[in-house]
């Protein structure tokens, strides 16, 4: 019989700086737990999902904000993370873009998942939409995230 | 108290009453019989009641008793909920919320005539269920409208949606029929059997528990009793508010209540069959404090305006409640700054630009109020790591007076961010200058307090695998053996040799980390993360390690260039009472302008009140006059 390894033992450690912001990430992973178990019940299928994808937007922008706007992590640390799967490294590439600065998820630019081959609503700015006009993405339950508003 | 009978809606008059002047009557396709406005162009299928004719309001019903004696008017918890004579008779629209029941309209789709449903636009999108609405089953509720299509060419999804929003409009009635109700019962001193019950809406009537008599207009000896009332509640108040007695509650006031009151009381008479009419009036003359009165007792439909609803809630006319309103107003900035909204945005602009403007004394510039803000971070140990969502939930800031330095949340979360940054570049040279702690330290010190000879490696792994030294994962599984197996080896060595062992590491050390000064909780990590180290337990140690660090000669000299921090910590210090003092000055003089303002008010209401009385008095005199005159002339 092999021997049961555990995850701890092969574990290399994280690399510096990750004590700090240990707390914030368990914090956004219960939250996301708590996501992942929440009841279905009485909300669209579509609907479900928004909690998921909102908490792991917001766990990308903490920790692009943490690495590009405070420089308050390091390179090794920043890659360990994304590596891991602390951030989307995909919407993070989004980011740096221009126009795309408060991009809601990669979903809602795939404009070939679409009938028109056209973005999600929620990419829209507002002064194109109708006075009043509210909105809420079906993909990601996205309000608006056009960089000009 | 439950008013359930109270609740019910108005039913229509049991006589057939004439027509008000411009209503006309009509039959729908379905057999139903409304009534048509020509001037307001408003249909409706209660039977309009005749306004001027109304009578004078009902008493409340309260408790057990019996439905209202008089079904054609509504009671005063059934709302006036018919009056604007949309759908109230026949009842029960929102509370049913059943299409159906209500004797199948709509099923050839298009209601009747031209139907506008509903409360002047009080549900819903404009124009669902609009004039030409289209009802029904097999109608169209979308916002086009449609009259008369049978819906053949619409898409699925559009009559859904219809039908969803109609049932938003039912629990949205529903809420609002439901809205005022008893909610505070209070005995009122020196009259027994009379209580006073104050509603949700904080409209006030008079029981009677013997009799089950309910008045919106208190008899004349239970008045008495109401303000003497009042005037305790509102002793106690200000006792709470303050946290001292205050005794400026003189006897004119009370008068002023007692006339408040009566005024109240003939204006109920007049006013209770037509809530629109009597709210027109008090917006008309807004200073006027008796209409206050008024609308404390009519008011059911507007309860979308907020303000309007504060005044109903306080008695009008005395000094400590006008302290309520500017405290309210006062909250609503507050709050406002909360939400990060401009001053403008909720309506007290000027009042802020007066407080910025009217600045002597210290000043409090944009950076000064940022470096408060800043400071509030420091004092309350704000990770800078955290995110700024989890510094507004916990809401430990929320209390501190630096917190309405910066005054919107986009400037808070700027200032935070930029202060993150800074703490964070401050966090990190202060960790490069601290040597780093080597992960070894505490699992040597576990080593020494827990590993014994009996027991084997992996049996002690797995006796203390909880414990937070054995989870370390900066130090390695490997090395955690090692150590311990090297540590139960050196256990079993004579004494002897652990004590030479243990003087030749100490000579290692150099004199600049062990010397004279060096105190014993204190002492240099490579000592502390030696295995020789604790191989001696620790009551013979110390005192042979105690003896040779006396032994010592002292510190070689390492000047410190501590004068300059300490010039520069006495500065920053003064520099942050400076703004400090600042901060509660600007407090004072916010104070100042309130104080000022609700003066100011208070003048105004009462120069409207005496302009009134003479109005009053002019009129009466007229009256007279005519009268005293046509007398005359009889003679």
């Amino acid at each position: 019989m092999p021997p049961t390894r555990t995850h701890a033992r092969s574990r290399k450690p994280p690399p510096e700086g990750f004590s700090d912001i240990e707390d914030t990430l368990l914090e956004f992973s219960n939250k996301m737990k708590d996501a992942e178990n929440a009841s279905h019940e009485g909300k669209k299928k579509y609907e479900t999902l928004w909690p998921i994808f909102q908490i792991t937007h917001q766990r990308s922008r903490y920790i692009y904000d943490l690495y590009y706007e405070k420089e308050a992590i390091s390179k090794t640390l920043y890659d360990w993370l994304i590596k891991n799967g602390y951030a989307d490294a995909m919407l993070i590439a989004k980011w740096k873009k221009m126009g795309y600065e408060k991009l809601c998820c990669v979903r809602c630019i795939q404009t070939k998942e679409t009938n028109f081959s056209s973005t999600c609503i929620c990419r829209v700015p507002r002064e194109q939409l109708k006075d009043g006009q509210d909105i809420q993405c079906v993909s990601c339950g996205c309000r608006g995230c056009s960089s000009g508003d | 108290m439950m008013l359930s009978s109270a609740n019910l809606p108005p039913k229509p008059p049991p006589g057939v009453a004439p027509l008000p002047p411009e209503w006309t009557e009509h039959k729908a396709p379905t057999g139903h019989s409304y009534y048509f406005n020509k001037t307001t162009k408003q249909s409706t299928y209660t039977r309009p009641v005749f306004q001027p004719q109304a009578p004078s309001p009902p008493p409340p019903v309260a408790a057990s008793s019996q439905a209202p004696q008089t079904p054609s008017f509504p009671g005063p918890f059934g709302g006036n909920f018919g009056q604007q004579g949309n759908y109230g008779q026949q009842g029960n629209y929102g509370q049913q919320g059943n299409y159906g029941q209500q004797g199948n309209y709509g099923q050839q789709g298009n209601y009747g005539p031209q139907g506008n449903f509903g409360f002047q636009g009080s549900f819903g999108p404009p124009g669902n269920f609009g004039p030409q609405g289209n009802f029904g089953l097999q109608g169209n509720f979308g916002p086009q409208g449609n009259f008369g299509q049978q819906n053949q060419g619409f898409p699925r999804g559009q009559h859904r949606g219809g039908h969803r929003g109609g049932h938003n409009f039912d629990r949205r009635d529903a809420e609002k029929r439901a809205k005022d109700r008893p909610k505070h019962r209070k005995d009122i001193p020196g009259c027994a059997p009379w209580i006073l019950v104050k509603t949700k809406l904080g409209r006030r009537f008079v029981h009677n528990t013997e009799t089950n008599e309910s008045f919106w207009k208190y008899p004349e000896e239970v008045r008495k009793g109401v303000v003497e009332l009042d005037r305790i509640e509102r002793e106690k108040k200000q006792r709470k508010e303050r946290g001292e007695p205050e005794e400026e509650v003189e006897v004119g006031v009370q008068v002023e209540k007692t006339q408040g009151d009566t005024a109240q009381d003939e204006t109920a008479q007049g006013a209770e069959p037509r809530p629109g009419a009597s709210e027109e009036r008090a917006k008309d003359d807004n200073g006027d404090s008796s209409e206050y009165e008024e609308v404390e007792v009519t008011d059911d439909e507007d309860e979308d305006n907020p303000s309007k609803r504060q005044r109903t809630e306080e008695p009008a006319e005395d000094q400590p409640v006008e302290f309520n309103e500017d405290d309210i107003a006062y909250q609503l900035a507050a709050m406002g700054q909360d939400y990060g909204l401009d001053p403008g945005e909720y309506g007290d602009g000027e009042e802020d630009g007066d407080w910025e403007e009217g600045a002597d004394g210290l000043p409090l510039t944009e950076e000064d109020s940022k470096a408060l803000f800043r400071d509030l971070l420091d004092d309350f140990h704000i990770s800078p790591y955290h995110t700024w969502e989890k510094l507004i939930e916990d809401g430990l800031v929320f209390d501190d007076d630096r917190y309405t330095a910066l005054t919107n949340m986009k400037a808070r979360k700027e200032c935070w961010s930029e202060w993150s940054r800074d703490k964070v570049q401050e966090l990190r040279k202060l960790r490069e200058n601290q040597e780093k702690k080597d992960p070894k330290i505490p699992y040597i010190a576990f080593l020494q307090k827990n590993a014994t000879p009996k027991l084997f490696w992996p049996e002690f792994k797995r006796k203390f695998k909880k414990e937070p030294e054995m989870k370390d994962i900066k130090v390695s599984d490997k090395d955690r053996e090692k150590w311990y197996r090297e540590h139960i080896n050196r256990l079993k060595l004579p004494q002897a040799t652990l004590k030479s062992d243990l003087t030749a590491l100490l000579k290692a050390q150099p004199l600049s980390v062990l010397n004279q000064s060096t105190s014993m909780d204190a002492l240099p990590p490579t000592l502390l993360g030696d295995v020789r180290f604790i191989s001696l337990s620790p009551i013979t140690r110390d005192p042979l390690l105690e003896t040779y660090i006396s032994t010592l000669p002292a510190a070689p000299d390492g000047t410190t260039a501590s004068t300059e921090n300490e010039d520069e910590l006495v500065k920053k210090r003064a520099e942050r009472e400076r703004r400090e003092k600042a901060l509660a000055e600007r407090e004072k003089r916010v104070q100042e302008e309130k104080r000022k303002q609700r003066r100011d008010l208070e003048y105004g209401k009462g120069r409207l009140r005496e302009e009134e009385m003479e109005l009053e008095r002019a009129m009466r005199v007229n009256k007279d006059g005519l009268k005293g005159y046509l007398a005359e002339e009889q003679d």
